[in-house]
């Protein structure tokens, strides 16, 4: 196989600087993605739907542009990918399902509406969980998608796509969603940066749900700055949807660059219990590089989030059961095992359930807002363990990969999912860094402080 | 711990949703069922009494006005 080609070294930030003093082509740039993809993605199987002809088609454009001295900003020109959970419109989103195998959308999301007015490149649609109602993307009806550090486990999920697409250069950066933790989970189990910024800030118009209450769409990347370039131009209030938030949007590079002196740091308790070994010398060193780089590690406690991630997930549950309920009952066997077993198991929660499932909610912000009173940002690792492998039947998903993700969808704070290091075995191990309502501009700052002290990863051999 | 015996299970299913869970996936329903029942009995043991679950009047006039709109 050729070697990739050197264009794909460069994270976003760097592309767009190349890209707006015309050093780049888009089209080569583009070019070089669908060949890497061609040569790769047999094996990861990141993408449902490459959209090759499109891809091309906006790179020229983007050419065009940036040569007329037209540049639209950071991503002009810049090839992503979506997760199949968003809306292209005359484009195949299949949801990851077979129920949705054949759907072709009349309108965009507004995620790929704002990303297409920057001028991004679209290279297709990601593969995912079905419906995005797990955390393996080992996907019955599309092709189980690989982790790129070890093609015999789970890139997580659900969107495994979009974090398995970064690591194998086969996208400059991705679009996933997160309800219980599907972008923090394959950032974590592939070694790249999600962000699951603050519920509401990120228009969900034209993305299909999973639980309205807990659905968020956000960015998965290289790195903490290209997260925040790619979160610059797709937050901010839409009319289309009513529950995107009109707080203003601030510049979320504004921070980034600088140490941390003088910044206290809150370890959860709650969250850095029952992990491996692997993952515990990980995040003692990454706390130990955050003291070197000025701040303050206390650890904090928020007794309401051990059992956060069931709090998510019976909310979770009770709204994706209304959303599939029609389908359930006139099409189950067109549901994998796993998601139908899910669903079944929601028709039981009752109202009771569900509603003081919501409210718990409340005492949970409170209890984390408390911590944040005397803390900028509290941490925990993303996931218990490495990356499982694909046929590891009995590890528990719920119990397992929710239990520290989960609990900030519930509060819809901010989180993002940085890598730790590798283990022995040469699998991606990580931490979160979880913030106050709106001050991702936080989040990202301290991330990007500790990503820069760490240090580049390894990547895959592919 | 709440317990909910199979045949619920399957009842429930087969009454409110019209789908018939399999022997073996009732059993495996009742069990979370009885976990989930359990601990939504835990929660309402809390002090919550009066604190709003997080609905906002807001969307409920945005959507409103949204149908409205849509005719």
């Amino acid at each position: 196989m050729a070697n990739p080609s050197p264009l794909l070294d460069f994270d976003v930030a760097a592309l767009s600087q190349k890209l707006r003093a015309k050093e780049i082509s888009p089209v080569e740039l583009t070019q070089a993605y669908l060949d890497r993809i061609e040569a790769v993605d047999e094996r990861i199987i990141s993408y449902i739907t490459v959209t090759a002809d499109v891809a091309r088609e906006l790179a020229r454009k983007a050419e065009t542009e940036i040569t007329a001295g037209r540049w639209r900003g950071p991503f002009h020109g810049v090839p992503i990918g979506l997760k199949d959970l968003c809306y292209t419109k005359g484009i195949l989103t299949t949801g990851g399902s077979k129920i949705l195998g054949e759907f072709v959308p009349n309108y965009d999301s507004t995620v790929w509406t704002r990303l297409r007015e920057a001028g991004a490149v679209l290279l297709g649609k990601l593969n995912l969980h079905e419906f995005a109602y797990g955390a393996t993307s080992s996907n019955p009806h599309w092709g189980t998608c690989r982790n790129p550090y070890d093609l015999d486990r789970i890139p997580g999920g659900s969107s495994g796509g979009s974090g398995a697409a970064i690591v194998a250069r086969t996208a400059a950066a991705t679009i996933g969603t997160d309800t219980g933790g599907s972008i923090r989970i394959p950032a974590a189990c592939c070694g790249c940066v999600g962000l699951k910024q603050t519920w509401s800030r990120v228009s969900r118009y034209g993305v299909m749900p999973l639980s309205d209450s807990l659905d968020h769409t956000g960015p998965i990347t290289r790195t903490a700055r290209d997260a925040a370039l790619m979160l610059n131009i797709i937050a901010g209030h839409d009319p289309n949807d009513a529950t995107s938030s009109r707080e203003p949007v601030p510049d979320y590079t504004s921070r980034l660059g600088g140490d941390l002196k003088g910044m206290r740091v809150g370890v959860i308790r709650e969250l850095n219990t029952g992990i491996s070994e692997p993952v515990s010398r990980a995040f003692n060193a990454a706390l130990k590089q955050l003291g070197s780089l000025g701040a303050t590690v206390e650890e904090v406690s928020i007794p309401s989030f051990t059992e956060g991630s069931l709090v998510a997930m019976v909310v979770l549950m009770a709204e994706a059961l209304e959303f599939h309920e029609q389908w359930m009952r006139e099409r189950p066997d067109d549901y994998g095992a796993d998601v139908r077993s899910l669903i079944e198991t929601s028709m039981t929660i009752t109202a009771v359930n569900y509603v003081r499932a919501q409210r718990e909610r409340n005492l949970m912000l409170a209890e984390a807002l408390t911590a944040l009173q005397d803390h900028a940002v509290l941490l925990a690792p993303s996931q218990t363990t490495a990356a499982p492998r694909i046929d590891d039947s009995s590890y528990d998903i719920i119990a397992n990969m929710v239990r520290f993700t989960g609990p900030s969808n519930a509060t819809g704070q901010p989180a993002v999912s940085i890598p730790t290091g590798l283990s022995n075995e040469g699998l991606p191990l990580s931490m979160q860094i979880v913030g106050k309502p709106f001050d991702e501009v936080m989040v990202l700052q301290v991330a990007d402080a500790y990503e820069r002290a760490r240090g580049p990863l390894p990547l895959p051999k592919l | 711990m709440a317990k909910l015996t199979p045949q619920t299970a399957k009842a429930m299913a087969q009454e409110l949703y019209g789908y018939e869970l399999t022997d073996e996936a009732a059993v495996a329903v009742a069990n979370a069922a009885g976990a989930m029942i359990t601990h939504s009995r835990r929660l309402g043991n809390l002090d919550l009494n009066g604190v709003q679950p997080p609905f906002g009047y807001p969307t409920l006039l945005a959507e409103a006005e949204r149908i409205r709109k849509r005719g």
